[in-house]
């Protein structure tokens, strides 16, 4: 059984009656020990999703799924308690901005210890020890001066630290990593993701890795899931996903790597935008940006389908080649 | 936290003489002269007139008199009523503390009402309890005292009769003032009955004063709040599976308290024009009053101390709060 099992999560936010989806019948699974890459542009529902998982989606939000289990209990029938006793021990997650996500008013320690107390309880002495050991673990320097420092008093890269050290308190069995390095600059970003890497290692914790840097989950992740305009666009083995997209979307992604690249006076880039709440075309959400659409794409919306050991949302799939399969010549647009 | 003390304190030496300057300035800026006034009706002879210009010191230029002023000022000499002939800061020491009791209580009945309304119209955005407080936020702030207290009088005082109409504390009883706020006499005296009264007497220009500040509060709170609400470290603290309680209370309120203790502080200047108006209505035997009455007399030296002094307090009310923000912000008790 897998430890996350998310099954047609919908997230909607706006009216009843014009609802915006920023996530749209996604499904995937977390295994134990399992390293997940999520990818896609901004807006394609990759931090919406996670944050559903988390519970953390407040009105005007709707949530809706088939199911949304952990361990086998359901996340989403289950009291408000019950969920928060999960959420914060056996599921933690990571934010964007480091700067912002700590509070400013307290100390590293008090925030830390926070956690733990609500979920371990223990005496102070005990909480204080144990936060000790994470700052240890984390790779702080000096962690016991760093214990009674405010965050105003602390670099990006040390807030990173201190978010992760707040995350794995309550040793979680899975760890959502939402762009936990967009924030920071590149000498720091393989520092930090080096420790995730590690602690996830070390524990056998699942990790959930939200991002839009390829190159980084290419390395990273055993499976990669695609992400657009909040709808599943392409899942499978992250080796394989690299050496043979099988979905036009992420075809174009990988070539608008810098180092697939060479040879091109330009990097290559998709053109257009992911499409909002007012511009979502009728067929295929992609229709307007892919280089193969044709007639059907504009007008259909293709469902997700097993293909050569990966599921995938298009009527095309593209074969080893890279050439759309089962499409006459001719027929695009 | 010294050198945070006494950087404050450089800022509060120059608005101090500005106000002494503004202060002097104004009063001599009113047309009408304290000798033609106390002279009333019936006129007064120009050799009279000259000799009591020269006793007062009026015949001099306005910066001789003004240094002449600021002198004893420094000294803590705030000189002496024309028409009382008692020193004004005597004068002032008695009145004070009723002011201070009236405006305590103001301040406090401001807070413990507006913060928890304010809060609560945060976590219930857009929904009929935030509509419902903020539009009685806007009522208070939108009544002018003296109607309201009026209002205030007429339905608690005349027709339930559950509070007395004005004063401090009931004919009945006679308090000897030790400290002069009434409810802590009325406690250590032995009359029974006593603190009842001038609590009863305490509420009415209590809910009258603080009304408004009550409704800024409000409004500050809220709005505060829902910008630290929507903040990274808030979901991050429900992320750690706090309940939202605490998430409210703890993480967001200690955030949304920095701007709105700001806006205490700026109150308490409000608070003592609003006790002006108050003190009037409910014959409250304050500095509000005395201060009226001294206008009406053209009593410089009354009007000039007690708008220093009432300008020293609101300073000291500011600086104590600039000081509260090192406590409740670790961001600025760190900066060098």
């Amino acid at each position: 059984m897998a430890l996350l099992e998310v099954k047609n999560l919908t997230v909607e936010f706006g009216s009843e009656d014009r609802p915006f989806r920023a996530v749209d019948n996604v499904s995937y699974s977390v295994d134990r020990g399992e390293v997940l890459g999520i990818v896609g542009e901004s807006g394609s529902g990759k931090s919406v999703s996670s944050l559903a998982v988390m519970g953390l989606i407040d009105f005007p939000g709707r949530v809706t799924a088939d199911s949304l289990t952990f361990d086998g209990q359901d996340l989403l029938t289950m009291s408000p308690g019950k969920r928060r006793a999960i959420t914060g021990k056996d599921i933690g997650m990571i934010f964007q901005d480091p700067m912002s996500a700590l509070n400013p008013c307290f100390t590293v320690e008090a925030q830390i210890m926070e956690a733990l107390k609500v979920h371990e309880g223990g005496s102070k002495k005990e909480r204080r020890e144990r936060t000790l050991d994470l700052l240890n673990q984390v790779g702080i320097p000096d962690p016991k001066s760093r214990m009674t420092a405010y965050p105003h008093q602390l670099s990006g890269g040390m807030s990173q630290r201190i978010v992760i050290a707040m995350a794995i308190a309550c040793n979680p069995r899975l760890l959502i990593a939402d762009e936990p390095t967009t924030a920071l600059d590149v000498t720091i970003q393989a520092q930090i993701i080096d420790l995730l890497l590690k602690l996830q290692d070390d524990s056998d914790m699942a990790l959930i890795l939200i991002t839009h840097d390829l190159a980084l989950v290419s390395e990273a992740a055993d499976r990669i899931q695609v992400m657009y305009a909040g709808q599943l666009f392409e899942s499978g083995p992250a080796d394989s996903i690299f050496a043979a997209p099988r979905h036009p979307y992420t075809q174009a992604l990988l070539e608008a790597l810098p180092e697939r690249s060479e040879g091109h006076d330009r990097l290559r880039t998709i053109p257009g935008v992911v499409p909002g709440q007012y511009d979502r075309p009728a067929g295929c959400l992609l229709a307007p940006r892919c280089r193969y659409a044709n007639d059907r794409c504009v007008v259909e919306r293709p469902d997700v389908g097993a293909y050569n050991g990966r599921d995938v949302r298009c009527f095309y799939p593209l074969d080893d080649h890279g050439q759309p399969t089962g499409q006459t010549t001719g027929e695009t647009v | 936290m010294l050198g945070f003390l006494l950087r404050r304190l450089g800022d509060v030496i120059p608005t101090f003489f500005g106000v002494t300057i503004l202060v002097f300035l104004m009063i001599h800026l009113i047309p009408s002269d304290p000798i033609q006034m106390r002279a009333g009706e019936r006129s007064i002879s120009p050799e009279r007139y000259a000799e009591l210009q020269k006793e007062y010191g009026f015949d001099r230029p306005l910066v001789v008199q003004y240094f002449d002023y600021l002198g004893g000022v420094l000294q803590g000499d705030l000189g002496e009523s024309f028409v009382t002939k008692r020193p004004v800061i005597e004068e002032f020491a008695t009145l004070f503390p009723a002011t201070i009791e009236l405006s305590i209580a103001g301040i406090l009945f401001a807070i413990i009402v507006g913060l928890p309304l304010g809060v609560i119209a945060a976590i219930n955005r857009g929904k009929w309890l935030d509509h419902l407080t903020m539009s009685l936020s806007l009522t208070g702030y939108s009544m002018p005292i003296f109607w309201w207290a009026l209002l205030l009088i007429m339905f608690f005082s005349t027709t339930l009769g559950w509070t007395p109409v004005s004063g401090r504390l009931s004919i009945m009883y006679y308090i000897e003032p030790t400290t002069g706020f009434m409810l802590i006499d009325t406690l250590l005296s032995d009359e029974k009955g006593a603190f009842i009264s001038a609590l009863r007497h305490l509420i009415l220009p209590t809910i009258a004063l603080g009304t408004i500040p009550m409704a800024v509060i409000a409004r500050m709170t809220r709005s505060s709040m829902l910008e630290v609400l929507g903040e990274e470290y808030i979901r991050v603290a429900r992320a750690k599976g706090l309940a939202p309680m605490r998430v409210i209370m703890v993480h967001a309120l200690r955030n949304a308290l920095i701007p709105v203790i700001t806006v205490i502080g700026l109150q308490v200047g409000v608070l003592f024009a609003g006790a002006i108006l108050t003190e009037t209505i409910f014959s409250w035997p304050g500095i509000g009053k005395w201060i009226v009455e001294a206008l009406n007399r053209r009593d410089y030296p009354t009007i000039q101390g007690g708008i220093l002094m009432i300008a020293f307090v609101v300073m000291g009310v500011n600086l104590f709060v600039d000081l509260m923000y090192g406590v409740i912000n670790p961001r600025i008790r760190h900066k060098r």
